[in-house]
């Protein structure tokens, strides 16, 4: 019986001239979101590569220079893109692309896309993930909003119902039919997507990569289910086909539009973000109160040497068997970048804090949850920003501190000329970024998982249980 | 006419009594307050942290005068001393934030070389800017036009469907005389409700009240008529209410997100910008380049620039500050094209943003609100070429001590010049969307008075 | 002018259907007349086109020797209507429905005259002010009478207007009818109930599949002959 019911839904909507357009828009829209998220990231992805391969290319055939003027020279850490960040341009777009690394000063990552835009960019951007969290909901809506309301109006569900047939079967039932018609919208992209990200890698399947997409459609399909129960719920609410599809439509505009806006706001509110010039600031008047490697006069760095001398036990700084410059800069390096970290990871956290604020508003609004897991699979979220902000970071205070170290052990004291070849900065690993693994995206996912399973929860039991109290007549 | 008021002051009784209409109503209201709040706060925010620089600034020369407690050597100061450039909102910024919170609205400058400076980023929560801003621009934009659709999308149908058509049309009255009454009444709450909300922006951000009140007027008024047009060619097709609803709603995703986003891929293509990262990496080869470059050669092609330095004094020494600013500024120099052509990439992009927004109103009015307000990628552009003067000016007023090797003393730091930029309205770009405005609106008029001609001699 | 309400030749037809094949009617002022016929039949198609809620293929309608389709709102000042199913605004009372429709049509009443309307109509005093929303069909369906009346139209069309009353109600619809017939307005009225029609009927219509097969004046025969003759037409 319940099969029957399911098997005229899933009919009726295939029959449906109004239903079928759309489908289909929504369908190429999609194909066309991947095809144009896998040139955009492919455009990208090739753009950075190269930029990164010729500054490795100079530092490797860099000219010959003393270890300090190369550690000022620097390098580059070019953010690459996640493989799967073609599904979900999430926050990329907004984030530097190009981090200078240099000795003593962390700079800002810049050059983002949205920089380089005119406002059009604070429209949105046309990637798979835009349709699958905004357009298939509306496709949900526009296919369930009748679900009761219509067998109401025709009076089709007085005589369902006296055939034996319970309103809890039925709704079952809908919800089998609607399902199927949905996922015949979306497995063919889902598959193209699926297909054409292996087929880049060759095939060779990435166990990681493998489980984030997984996870990445599973969440759509969560997502997708909550909203056809809802919409079915919601229509068993109504007596009337336009009240239903009013109410419905409400509910998309308040969770697809206002509510995330007004979360990232309130969120910038409550927790005021300090301008780069303030924490510089503070930074600055936090390190001065430690070594200064280029200041020779600086009181601290001569207690430093007062004490290189008790260790090593000799009389004059000449007399060290390593030099005392390198290591001055190695120790000033030290303390001013562990104030930058603080300093780095107070912002983070403030930044953390406001985007919580969104991260809970998840359990009252799906939308918010499944956006905030998808850009996480898709390694575009602020999550893994700020893991390669921090691996950045990393790349630079080791090379530094390399650097620090070669002049300590092969450039004699107070020597500021010696110039080394470029054989000893071959010997520098370049920066590499790969994208953590997806087990660690997880742990930052708790909420969105959480507030996830709680709408599937919500839905399936408290939406059946006001199906069942639905009236009749 | 006094049947059109007649079916105004029904409709009015009508709307008083409808909870649903009185509670989006409301919502819109309290959305729209809430969007000029958050443009305030938001702009007050960046006033307040523009006024803090100064702070920053003056503390940070209390510690160079700590630092150099005597005579400086100017090359000390402009190593270690940092000053701002700043890019003060224009009044009316509050109302339409545009890339306000995207683009730094200061950059930090010492003396060293322009390129690798001029483009730092300010610290930018990323899920804040790509959720975007809940300004009135936005409410105006976005939200009104869901709150015409949720008045009006059953304008018509709902007297077929709650059956009252017959005995309307039995009264000797013409149907386009109530489709127009109707139309005009939602259109007099609309435009009241978005005139009031826009004086009242207008009146909490304390505008600078110029021509500007009416450009912004006209443009918000043209743009609510324009989607009553559109409420009026779907209301002509005579389809139910469902229908209208969901292909209003169609149209406005269409012209709201679908539109602007395919735009922007398109411009992604049609104009990259490789330039940026091109820039940054031959402006750090040229500027390290020039440690190793002979000093001689080095001075000689800045002394081409600068011919009024010629006669001082020949470098000797390994190091010396004037040959470093020489080799910094020189750096500066070998990527002007690129910086140059950067900048104009990114005008030309914008320029074909101007062209093809008249596909998609909102992309076009959202232009008109940002260049009013002087908070659009012109603007900044507009500020990093000021920035780009201040530090001219900074070189000019540093070069003296360099060259003549005067000292800098505690005194000379007061007399180092101050940047201040406010961003100025585009005033032209405003009409050209009024344009492009007008001809969206007649058109669709047009389009809907056809059909409305058409379906509407053959009713029921 | 002698006639009010007059059909020449008139035909409608549709893709698949011929709805009314030339109708030639003339009704005078006071004359009521009822239309009987299955559903189908070609009544409301009738009432329609004297309505100019569709335009016919052929043929002409006239309301106070005006053509319907050439003056589409002027005739509708000297007719008023009563669908089957009188449809009203739910957010508004009674009275304000009431009110609403008088000034399209007008008439700019006082509040006293328009419960005064409502209540002749038999609407209970105490359901003027309330809204339309919590109305039964019947109450309903005598506000539409009060609109009708307040027109103070020359020619009344009706649609099924009793079905859906009680007989309470529809025999003071039928007096109401008499009434207006006595003050010179002309009343078209289709329905189903031949003993209504024999009652309140200056003549009967009998239409077939969009013919009017018979005209009878009521004064010739009773109820029951009637019923046969019906009958009879239809099979």
């Amino acid at each position: 019986m319940v099969k029957s019911i399911a098997q005229k839904e899933f009919l009726s909507a295939l029959r449906d001239a109004r239903f079928l357009a759309l489908s289909v828009i929504v369908l190429l829209l999609l194909l066309a979101a991947t095809v144009v998220g896998l040139h955009s990231y492919y455009t990208l992805q090739h753009e950075r590569e190269m930029a990164q391969e010729e500054v490795n290319h100079h530092f490797a055939n860099s000219a010959d220079r003393h270890p300090h003027r190369m550690a000022h020279y620097g390098s580059f850490a070019f953010r690459p893109k996640s493989s799967l960040s073609f599904l979900d341009f999430g926050l990329d777009s907004f984030t530097g692309t190009s981090l200078f690394l240099e000795a003593h000063k962390q700079n800002s990552s810049n050059f983002s896309q949205a920089q380089q835009s005119s406002s059009l960019i604070r429209f949105g951007e046309m990637t798979v993930a835009f349709i699958l969290q905004m357009l298939i909901p509306l496709l949900i809506i526009f296919l369930c909003y009748g679900a009761f309301t219509q067998e109401k109006e025709t009076g089709t569900l007085q005589l369902m119902l006296s055939q034996g047939v319970s309103l809890r079967q039925i709704s079952w039932a809908k919800v089998a039919g609607y399902s199927q018609i949905v996922a015949l919208v979306v497995a063919p992209a889902l598959f193209l997507v699926s297909l054409l990200l292996f087929s880049q890698s060759g095939f060779n399947l990435n166990a990681d990569l493998l489980l984030r997409l997984l996870l990445f459609i599973g969440a759509y399909l969560v997502y997708f289910f909550i909203f056809i129960v809802l919409s079915v719920v919601v229509s068993a609410l109504n007596k009337r086909s336009s009240t239903a599809l009013i109410s419905l439509l409400g509910i998309w505009i308040l969770s697809c539009i206002i509510l995330p806006k007004a979360a990232a706001n309130l969120g910038a509110n409550l927790y005021t973000t300090p301008t780069k010039a303030q924490l510089d600031a503070d930074v600055h008047d936090e390190v001065a109160q430690s070594i200064n490697g280029h200041n020779s006069a600086d009181e601290r760095a001569a207690a430093f040497k007062k004490q290189l001398l008790v260790k090593y036990g000799v009389g004059s700084l000449e007399q060290l068997p390593v030099n005392a410059d390198g290591l001055v800069m190695a120790a000033s390096e030290a303390q001013s970048s562990q104030v930058y970290q603080k300093h780095f990871n107070r912002l983070t956290g403030i930044f953390q804090k406001q985007n919580r604020i969104a991260e809970y508003l998840g359990l009252l609004n799906p939308y918010l949850a499944v956006r905030h897991f998808s850009m996480s699979m898709a390694g575009s979220d602020f999550a893994h920003y700020v893991h390669y902000q921090k691996v950045a970071e990393k790349y630079r205070y080791n090379l530094a501190q390399t650097l620090n170290h070669i002049q300590a052990t092969q450039v004699k004291y107070q020597d500021k000329t010696t110039r080394l070849s470029n054989a000893t900065w071959k010997q520098i690993p370049p920066f590499r970024y790969s994208s953590p693994g997806v087990g660690w995206a997880l742990k930052n996912q708790i909420n969105s998982i959480i507030a996830l399973l709680f709408w599937l929860f919500l839905v399936v039991v408290t939406g059946f249980k006001l199906i069942d109290k639905t009236k009749i007549v | 006419m006094n049947k059109f008021r007649t079916i105004i002051k029904y409709e009015w009784l009508n709307f008083r009594a409808d909870k649903g209409l009185l509670l989006i109503t409301l919502l819109t209201l309290i959305t729209g307050l809430y969007g000029i709040y958050y443009g305030t706060t938001e702009i007050s925010r960046q006033r307040q942290h523009l006024a803090n620089l100064s702070k920053i600034t003056a503390h940070d020369v209390e510690n160079m005068k700590v630092q150099f407690p005597g005579e400086a050597d100017a090359g000390d100061v402009g190593y270690y001393h940092s000053t701002f450039a700043v890019n003060h909102p224009d009044s009316w910024a509050s109302l339409s934030l545009g890339q306000r919170d995207i683009n730094p609205y200061y950059i930090k400058l010492r003396l060293l070389n322009l390129q690798s400076q001029l483009y730092d980023s300010d610290n930018i929560n990323p899920l804040k800017v790509f959720t975007g801003n809940f300004d009135l621009a936005f409410v105006l934009i976005y939200l009104f036009p869901l709150f015409i659709i949720g008045l009006s999308f059953n304008v018509f149908s709902i007297e077929k469907e709650q059956g009252t058509l017959p005995l309307l049309l039995s009264q000797p009255i013409n149907l386009s005389l109530i489709v127009a009454a109707k139309l005009s009444f939602r259109a007099f709450i609309v435009l009241g409700l978005a005139v009031l909300l826009s004086l009242t922006g207008m009146f909490w951000a304390q505008v600078v009240p110029d021509s500007r009140i009416v450009l912004w007027l006209g443009a918000i008024v043209l743009y609510c008529l324009f989607w009553f047009a559109v409420i009026f060619l779907v209301a002509a097709l005579q389809k139910s209410s469902a229908f209208n609803a969901i292909t209003l709603l169609g149209i406005w995703l269409l012209l709201t997100m679908v539109i602007p986003a395919l735009l922007n891929v398109y411009v992604a293509l049609k104009k990259p910008v490789p330039q940026a990262l091109a820039l940054t990496i031959k402006q750090r080869e040229v500027v390290h380049g020039g440690w190793d470059k002979p000093k001689e050669e080095t001075m000689n092609k800045f002394f081409s620039l600068y011919p009024q330095w010629r006669d001082t004094t020949q470098i000797k020494e390994r190091f010396v500050w004037r040959w470093y600013y020489a080799f910094q500024h020189l750096g500066d120099v070998a990527v002007a094209d690129l910086a140059k052509d950067y900048q104009n990439r990114l005008k030309e992009r914008q320029q074909l943003v101007e062209n093809l927004n008249v596909l998609s109103v909102p992309v076009n009015v959202q232009g008109m609100l940002n260049a009013l307000t002087g908070t659009d990628l012109l603007a900044h552009l507009a500020f990093m070429q000021s920035a780009t003067r201040y530090h001219d000016a900074l070189r000019e007023f540093y070069y003296p001590f360099l060259f003549n090797q005067v000292a800098f003393t505690h005194n000379d730091y007061a007399k180092e010049p101050q940047h201040s930029f406010t961003s100025t309205p585009q005033i032209s770009l405003v009409w050209s969307g009024y344009y492009k405005l007008a001809l969206s609106f007649l058109f669709t008029f047009i389009v809907g008075l056809f059909i409305f001609k058409i379906r509407f001699l053959n009713l029921k | 002018m002698e006639f009010v309400l007059e059909a020449k030749h008139l035909r409608k037809e549709y893709q698949d259907k011929l709805a009314l094949k030339g109708l030639d009617l003339q009704i005078k002022p006071g004359e009521i007349f009822c239309l009987l016929g299955q559903n189908g039949a070609g009544k409301s198609t009738t009432i329609n086109l004297f309505l100019g809620f569709i335009q016919p293929t052929s043929g002409a309608a006239f309301i106070n020797g005006l053509e319907v389709t050439r003056n589409i709102t002027k005739v509708k000042e000297f007719l008023a209507y009563i669908p089957e199913n009188v449809m009203l605004y739910p957010n508004l009372t009674g009275l304000e429905n009431l009110a609403l429709f008088s000034s399209l049509a007008g008439y700019d009443y006082q509040e006293a005259e328009i419960t005064d309307y409502l209540v002749r109509a038999g609407l209970p005093a105490d359901a003027v002010k309330r809204r339309v929303s919590g109305y039964s069909k019947g109450m309903r369906q005598k506000v539409g009478i009060a609109i009708a009346v307040a027109k103070h139209a020359k020619v009344l069309l009706l649609d099924e207007p009793t079905s859906g009353l009680d007989p309470k109600a529809s025999n003071e619809f039928s007096e109401l009818l008499l009434q207006l017939s006595a003050q010179g307005t002309a009343i078209f009225m289709a329905t189903h109930d031949i003993f209504r029609a024999k009652e309140v009927g200056t003549r009967v219509g009998i239409m077939r599949e969009g013919e009017l097969v018979d005209v009878l004046g009521t004064t010739d025969l009773n109820a029951n002959e009637l019923e046969k003759l019906y009958l009879n037409y239809m099979h």
